[in-house]
């Protein structure tokens, strides 16, 4: 009876140890062999910018400009995107496709609400950039100043590989959030 | 230190028991005798006991998780994947110990559980933030869930039980509409079907436990709470027939499952209440408007989509629950023990809700009328059964029931405050006077 308990426990135990272990393994594939892309941040709600631990994100690319070739599905669809470079250099959305399709170019996401009638709306499947508890005020202000009207210098770079999408890092005026933080000390 | 190695001494005794009887050193009935003695003795302490360990390892949980949770991004990432782990192993080496060493030990059992089961979600947790996982709470709380469940059954924990059921209904509220678009609620049924064994075990092992009460009022709420989530996602006004199911569902698993000769079992009254309240409820007409949309027409049924099908089916499975529970008990059980009237309730629920689905026009209210009267019949029965068995609180419940009704009655319609008034003052003096003949009469036969 110990026995079947502890084989039993065994079996658990792997269960437990896998998901996280599995999660870690897809992530370090996406961020070790994905190509990097760069979604500029949308201006913010100042009150939405932070939530406890994490900045909340927008992307200016969640808005795709309407064309032909776009196919608009019911709200909350899971669609998959392909994913272009604009002059800047920033990812901007191709196509819209509701079949899957596959490419480091290639990225899951689900239909939201268009405020206007020549555009789309879709949400990226990563919102929130987790910060430690010491960095999330200063964060949360440096986020806000360099991602509103008139001044968006804010980037998060991304890694895509086989429809998975890891954010990589957070960039405020070309530098990666921390270091950011520790040339501007508040 | 007395203490423990007393405890040690005796566990090694027990151990030893079987080994003496099988030798013909002391009989079996002596080994008994043996167990009964420090049995006894353990019983006394262990609730205590039992109660320490857990509010305990509560705390300690609570506290890797505060540390663990700070996220030291000082570290790199692989280091803080490594710390992220190093709880998780900690505590299934300790309950691989509780299995081996400790395993008739309740306190054992129960604080490895927890241990365990908290360093599986600072675990996900953890990972999820330091690779920038964007998953939802729901997402999270489901895995969570899932990967406890096994603990529960494996190290027999009713403490465990209960936090996975409080899991299950914090998932419910957690599901979030996207946009507007409702989540199903379907897998909440899962996860309440994954621990009706373990529930099954316990009350086979000791019904009358106040852990099997607990348990089961705990069971109770999470479904009804489960209900109402799943009314809500189909829209499809299956929602009275559902909790007039479920209630009378309670009521009789109560009266036939947790059979007391004095008074009633807290399941047994838990769905009387059910009951009472669903009565009062269903008397109100809005709750009898129904928004057409599930319609005999097939096209319509299909457009609930799969998971609307099977949240519909989920709603008819209570009232379907609830008469061949009624019916296998008159059946096999002989003369009723339970309420008729408590049991009528789900037919009585159907026969409104044909009358209002297949009737044109506005027919909601021969809907309310006929559970005014439904809620009167109850209240009366109650009363009248309290008094049967001399029973003061069941014959206040009854009066609570046709007071309910009534008041409910007062503030639905438009009275004037007089006629209000004089309504409230009948209803006070018949409970003054129901009160006064009860008391009087018993103090007469006794």
């Amino acid at each position: 009876m110990t026995s079947f308990r502890l084989i039993i426990f065994a079996v658990i135990g792997l269960a437990q140890l896998s998901v996280p272990a599995s999660v870690i393994w897809k992530r370090e594939q996406t961020l070790r062999q994905g190509r990097v892309w760069k979604f500029k941040t949308a201006p913010v709600d100042p009150i939405d910018a932070i939530r406890g631990r994490y900045v909340a994100l927008r992307f200016d690319a969640e808005t795709v400009p309407h064309s032909e070739n776009t196919i608009p599905g019911p709200v909350g669809t899971t669609m998959y995107v392909t994913l272009k470079e604009d002059a800047q250099g920033f990812a901007q959305v191709d196509h819209l496709n509701e079949m899957p399709i596959t490419g480091d170019n290639v990225m899951k996401v689900k239909q939201g609400y268009a405020s206007k009638d020549n555009e789309y709306r879709v949400v990226f499947p990563f919102n929130r950039f987790w910060v430690t508890e010491d960095d999330a005020a200063a964060a949360e202000k440096a986020y806000f100043e360099n991602s509103r009207q008139g001044k968006q210098n804010a980037y998060a770079a991304v890694r895509v590989r086989e429809s998975d999408a890891a954010i990589e890092d957070l960039f405020i005026d070309n530098q990666p959030l921390r270091e950011y933080l520790r040339a501007h000390p508040q | 230190m007395a203490g423990s190695t007393n405890r040690r001494a005796v566990r090694w005794l027990r151990g030893q028991l079987p080994g003496l009887v099988a030798a013909g050193v002391i009989s079996p009935e002596n080994a008994q005798a043996i167990e009964r003695h420090y049995g006894s003795e353990e019983a006394s302490s262990s609730f205590a006991f039992i109660l320490l360990a857990i509010v305990g390892s509560v705390l300690v949980s609570a506290g890797i998780i505060l540390l663990i949770a700070h996220n030291w991004d000082e570290f790199s990432r692989p280091l803080r994947s490594a710390i992220a782990f190093l709880p998780l192993i900690l505590a299934q080496a300790l309950s691989v110990f509780v299995l081996l060493r400790r395993n008739e030990s309740k306190p054992w059992r129960e604080t490895a559980a927890i241990f365990d089961v908290a360093a599986v979600g600072t675990a996900i947790s953890l990972i999820s933030q330091t690779y920038q996982i964007q998953g939802t709470f729901a997402s999270f709380m489901q895995i969570w869930l899932l990967l406890s469940i096994p603990v529960v059954y494996l190290l027999r924990t009713s403490f465990g039980a209960g936090m996975y059921l409080i899991g299950a209904v914090v998932w419910l509220f957690s599901i979030e509409n996207f946009f507007g678009v409702r989540a199903s609620p379907n897998l909440f049924w899962l996860f309440l079907a994954l621990l009706v064994p373990y529930y099954v075990i316990r009350f086979r092992e000791n019904r009358n436990s106040a852990e099997t009460a607990i348990l089961s009022i705990l069971l109770a709420v999470a479904a009804a709470i489960g209900l109402g989530m799943t009314a809500d996602f189909t829209r499809t006004n299956m929602g009275n027939l559902a909790f007039a199911g479920l209630a009378t569902t309670i009521y009789l698993c109560g009266i036939i499952f947790f059979p007391r000769e004095d008074g009633l079992h807290p399941v047994a009254f838990l769905g009387g209440l059910g009951v009472g309240i669903v009565a009062v409820v269903l008397s109100f007409e809005p709750l009898w408007n129904f928004h057409h949309r599930l319609t005999t027409q097939w096209v319509e049924w299909q457009s609930l989509g799969l998971a609307g099908q099977v949240a519909v089916g989920i709603q008819i499975l209570f009232p379907v629950a609830a008469v061949i529970l009624g019916l296998w008990a008159i059946i096999a059980h002989g003369p009723v023990r339970f309420s008729l009237v408590a049991f009528l309730l789900p037919f009585v629920t159907a026969v409104a809700w044909l009358e209002v689905y297949f009737c044109l026009g506005d027919c909601s209210f021969l809907a309310a009328l006929l559970f005014d009267l439904y809620a009167f019949a109850f209240g009366v029965e109650v009363l009248v059964r309290g008094i049967r068995v001399r029973s003061v609180a069941r014959a206040n419940f009854g009066l609570l029931i046709i007071a309910g009704l009534a008041i409910c009655r007062f503030f639905d319609t438009d009275l004037s405050f007089v006629e209000r008034g004089v309504g409230f003052i009948v209803v006070g003096a018949g409970f003054l006077i129901a009160n006064v003949i009860f008391f009087r009469k018993r103090a007469t036969t006794s």
